[in-house]
């Protein structure tokens, strides 16, 4: 029977459009991506063999490093606000809620679904400080505190940075999560109630370590998607103000087009996908150990 | 499914009802107040933003500019969805995006479901090889394929239609596509495909009569993450298809803010309104659907 | 069996359509894209949004003296913010998709590589086919060749000054004269702040209204060579005396000179602070006239407008008569799509744009005026004035920035004022990016 599961003429078919496609659009431009990294220019005025320049420009520019240190800052803060609150959101769900929660998953879920920059120019308005005050600063106001100039300041523009990325995803964290927790059998749940736990024994007893394998899902599914942002940024803030607030994504996209410096632009983004291996890798030999032990 | 939860789910927090115990009516309807608040918070929190955006639209910039932005509108200005529409082409823009999303996404699942079959149900040297270097391509971020992507469709002489997209989004969403599928045939036993091959059926035919029909639930779920992915794309968009009449509606936003955004508020908000409408259609069809499919395609990528 | 092998063989046929879909993409993209450079159907136009003044002069000319034109090519235009110019039109560039006419240069650096690799049109030769080439005022031309690679490539559709419009009731209010010194203007300016009147309305969102006081300190108290200098590697940004100009202009912020929210409003939010009274002065370029002469716009009356100077540094090597003095952000044609039909166009606007701007927009170009335009109003008459006796000019910041150098100085002049970045580390990352190359 291995004969037919191995027919070559059926594997060719199947298999062969798809590979045709996957090689043309994503291998071989990531070889020639790398080959990038060797020059500098771009197509408009020609490329020159630039060596090793790009790396050990790479290495030492302070914008680089600026755009590493947000992408990790945001990266770290995004997932633990992430996971947290989607924790906190799939216990409500399923401990206080219960069955009637459909209603609330769903209205909280919607904004996953919606394009990020409609989300973006949302927050833009909700957070404005001039010519007019967005509804943000008008409750400031009127509880009797002072404005503050949202977009105006690097700190408080990364404030509003994460607060909508947040809001965007946290329902997603949320379902997902949530799909873990209904995954606990009933009758542990019931038992451990009959030796008395309750409430927060409840939960680091039994709760927290029977959903360690979703939560750590979601950590993975978290940093991967953090590690990338570009979108949201790109829409709010467009890395400002400033050069506050730009990420490793956003800064490979200016060097490339605005700076029209394809080589150095190729060195970036190979920071950026090694970054997205190494983290992928570690938190799976991690996770790995955790769940075996 | 991963999410069919209503059937199944054990409502672990069900404490049964004790007679005697004292709490009683008093502590019941304090917890049922602040639960009652909870969801007031999240509701307000996580609605209340389109809503407020959703009153602003109606609203000349005058009365924008110069009333508290919680207020209903005075005036209802339904003629900035007219101008939306026209000044912000969103007519073309969704056209657009519809042009750009649907052959991609058939690309895609054609492709991937044939390919995850062969990756997972038959038997053959290099295989594991083959799945690893696809599943690698979930990690590789656009970025780093964006600049040999813009040189090849140049000097092909793609450029100037909507072909860069849908070639772009294909390949790159094959990887996620491959995995998932991949995942759930290998939930089918091979046995079944085996014994359709007994009366001589080759091993596509067995895939078109069998496997395909199998995993259609499957195939709902991938197409709708994919679709969510591609429809709201940004990088490849404003990359490859950067000239106004080519823009989807999420590069086309972008652009609508910068040309009209410090100067007219109403129909900004407005055009931010028919964008949500329109995908809050769908959702409200099909959302059990595609929170399901979202959070599987999250576990398995 | 029969109907297996059918079934199969419509599965290979699938499979194999689907590949060759992909394909055949290739030959329709191509006749596509080769058909709309080489013929274009429309006169499109891309500009950057903030610019007031080109657009609707051309939308005039399109419903009158270029009718004919427009019949042939119907003008269209689209804009984007002037801080995505450069990018987009790089993007463009890469996919020979550059509109027929387009706005560029933000950086001239960037304007001369497109010249460079032959995307422009020469407008000394095609001007001079089409017989208009004594159109064009002889400084701008030279301004051009100045700024943009040697050649005439672009079109001065714009030819200011720039310096210190100001509220002349709030000067005289507090019997203050135009201030001939940078003490002077910082008096004005407490005097102005201890009312609660905004001194300078400045968008720190755009950033180059904020680095044009800079390098107007810097001109004047280094001399107009300041900045060629630094091209040419003979100083620094980074140099003491650089530094304290920085240092100078992140004071107005400091001091509460600037407003509340400099950093987040935009140009027509700083422009309209000036012109409703709640800014006592605006520095800008002389385009700026259009919205200054608009009534509806200008609700502290177009008489009560005044223009200044950059005042001189006490002690310092420049001159309070160096104006700046550009052509804005230019606009140009593409080579690749400039047939005899946009070479029409090209003639209807050089012939008339000159008149129509200074009549209808109140701002001067660098297209001659053929005919006499009368009742221009006090203020554009002074610039016209200005325009035409200045011999010492001076350039802007970036002009002689390259691309990325060019960019953080606009994105970062916001955070030099309120304080965000220092001076010394506002000048050392724009060193860093020139040294970068």
């Amino acid at each position: 029977m291995k004969s037919v599961l191995g027919d070559r003429r059926a594997i060719a078919i199947l298999l062969g459009p798809a590979l045709v496609v996957y090689t043309l659009v994503m291998l071989v431009p990531v070889v020639w991506s790398f080959g990038y990294t060797f020059v500098s220019g771009n197509p408009l005025e020609g490329f020159r063999f630039a060596g090793l320049s790009n790396f050990s420009r790479l290495v030492d520019d302070p914008d680089v490093h600026a755009a590493l240190l947000f992408t990790l800052k945001y990266a770290v803060i995004m997932t633990i606000g992430q996971v947290v609150i989607g924790y906190t959101l799939a216990l409500f769900y399923v401990f206080v809620l219960r069955r009637s929660s459909t209603l609330v998953r769903t209205l909280v879920f919607f904004p996953v679904v919606v394009p990020t920059v409609a989300v973006a120019l949302l927050y833009q308005k909700i957070f404005q400080s001039a010519p007019r005050d967005g509804i943000v600063n008008e409750l400031l106001v009127n509880v009797g505190l002072d404005r503050v100039d949202w977009l105006g300041s690097g700190t408080t523009a990364f404030i509003v940075i994460v607060v909508m990325d947040i809001w965007r995803s946290v329902g997603f964290y949320g379902v997902l999560i949530y799909a873990g927790l209904i995954d606990i059998p009933d009758d542990i749940i019931e038992s451990a109630r009959i030796d008395g736990a309750r409430g927060w024994s409840l939960f680091r007893r039994i709760v927290l370590p029977l959903s360690l394998p979703i939560l750590l899902s979601s950590i993975i599914f978290s940093i991967n998607g953090t590690i990338k942002v570009f979108d949201s940024v790109l829409a709010l803030t467009n890395g400002g103000p400033g050069s506050s607030n730009t990420p490793l994504t956003l800064y490979m996209y200016r060097t490339a087009f605005a700076y029209s410096d394809y080589g150095y632009g190729a060195t970036i983004a190979l920071l950026l996908t090694i970054m997205c291996f190494i983290v992928t890798l570690f938190i799976f030999r991690s996770a790995r150990r955790d769940i075996t032990t | 499914m991963l999410l069919d939860t209503e059937a199944q789910a054990p409502a672990p927090g069900r404490a049964p009802a004790r007679p005697g115990r004292r709490p009683g009516a008093a502590r019941r309807s304090v917890r049922r107040l602040l639960v009652a608040l909870a969801i007031a918070a999240l509701l307000v929190v996580e609605v209340y933003p389109l809503f407020w955006m959703f009153i602003n639209s109606l609203k000349s910039s005058n009365e924008f500019l110069n009333t508290p932005s919680w207020s209903l509108p005075v005036d209802y200005r339904w003629d900035n969805y007219t101008a939306a529409w026209e000044t912000g082409q969103l007519a073309t823009t969704i056209r657009n995006s519809v042009v750009a999303t649907l052959p991609s996404l058939f690309f895609i699942i054609v492709l991937g479901v044939a390919a995850g079959f062969t990756l997972e149900v038959m038997v053959w040297k290099g295989r594991n090889t083959v799945l690893l270097t696809i599943l690698a391509g979930i990690m590789v971020p656009g970025q780093m394929i964006l600049l040999p992507l813009f040189t090849i469709y140049f000097e092909l002489h793609l450029t100037g239609s909507l072909w860069p997209l849908i070639i772009t989004y294909t390949g790159h969403g094959l990887p996620l596509t491959v995995f998932m599928m991949a995942t759930y045939f290998r939930a089918i036993p091979r046995e079944i495909f085996e014994a359709s091959t007994i009366d001589g059926a080759g091993m596509i035919r067995s895939f078109r009569s069998i496997g395909f029909p199998m995993v259609r639930n499957a195939v709902l779920t991938v197409a709708l993450v994919q679709f969510f992915l591609i429809w709201n794309d940004l990088l490849f968009a404003i990359t490859f298809a950067n000239r106004r009449d080519l823009n989807t509606i999420q590069a086309g936003l972008l652009n609508f803010s910068g040309q009209y955004g410090s100067l007219d508020y109403g129909p900004l908000f407005a055009a931010i309104c028919i964008t949500i409408g329109g995908i809050l259609v769908l959702y409200l069809a099909l959302n059990q659907r595609i929170i399901q499919g979202l959070a599987a395609g999250a576990v398995k990528g | 069996m029969t109907t297996a092998t059918f079934r199969d063989r419509r599965i290979v046929v699938a499979a194999i359509a689907s590949t060759v879909a992909l394909g055949l993409a290739a030959c329709g993209g191509d006749d596509g894209s080769e058909a709309s450079v080489d013929a274009p159907d429309k006169l499109t136009y891309l500009v950057n949004a903030e610019n007031g003044n080109i657009p609707p002069v051309l939308e005039d000319m399109a419903q009158g003296v270029c009718a004919e034109q427009n019949e042939v090519l119907p003008l269209e235009i689209s804009s984007i913010p002037q801080a995505e110019l450069d990018a987009q039109i790089q993007l463009l560039v890469g996919q020979d998709a550059l509109p027929v006419m387009f706005a560029a240069g933000g950086t001239p650096e960037e304007g001369a590589k497109l010249w460079e690799a032959g995307k422009l049109v020469d407008f000394e030769k095609e001007l001079e086919e089409l017989g208009v080439l004594d159109l064009i005022e002889p400084g701008a031309i030279s301004t051009i060749k100045n700024l943009y690679g040697g050649a005439f490539n672009f079109l001065p559709f714009q030819y200011n000054v720039e310096g210190i419009f100001y509220n002349k009731a709030y000067f005289a209010d507090n019997g203050l004269d135009e201030p001939q010194t940078w003490d002077d203007l910082m008096a004005a300016a407490e005097t102005f702040a201890a009312q609660g009147i905004t001194p300078f309305a400045a968008s720190g969102e755009q950033g180059w209204p904020i680095t044009r006081l800079l390098s107007g300190y810097i001109y004047r108290s280094l001399g107009p060579d300041a900045l060629q200098k630094v091209a040419d590697g003979e100083a620094k940004l980074t140099d003491p005396e650089y530094v304290e100009a920085a240092a100078q202009i992140a004071s107005l912020g400091e001091n509460g000179y600037l407003g509340e929210n400099v950093a987040s409003l935009d140009y027509d939010s700083a422009q309209n602070e000036f012109l409703t009274g709640n800014a006592a002065m605006f520095y800008m370029g002389t385009w700026a006239l259009t919205a200054i002469n608009d009534p509806e716009q200008n609700q502290i009356g177009v008489d009560n407008v005044g223009f200044m100077p950059f005042p001189a540094v006490e002690g310092g090597a420049g001159s309070i008569d160096q104006y700046p003095s550009n052509v804005g952000l230019p606009s140009t044609f593409g080579s690749g799509t400039f047939t005899s039909e946009v070479g029409d166009w090209t003639k209807c606007i050089t012939e008339n744009f000159g008149e129509m701007s200074l009549r209808d927009q109140n701002t001067i170009s660098g297209f001659k005026v053929v005919n006499d335009v009368p009742g221009l109003p006090p203020l554009t008459q002074e610039v016209q004035e200005i325009i035409a006796t200045t011999s010492d000019t001076v350039l802007w910041m970036e002009a002689l920035f390259n691309a990325k150098a060019g960019q953080d100085s606009s994105h970062n002049a916001a955070l030099l004022v309120t304080g965000e970045m220092s001076p010394e580390d506002f000048m050392s990352m724009l060193q860093t990016d020139l040294d970068a190359g």
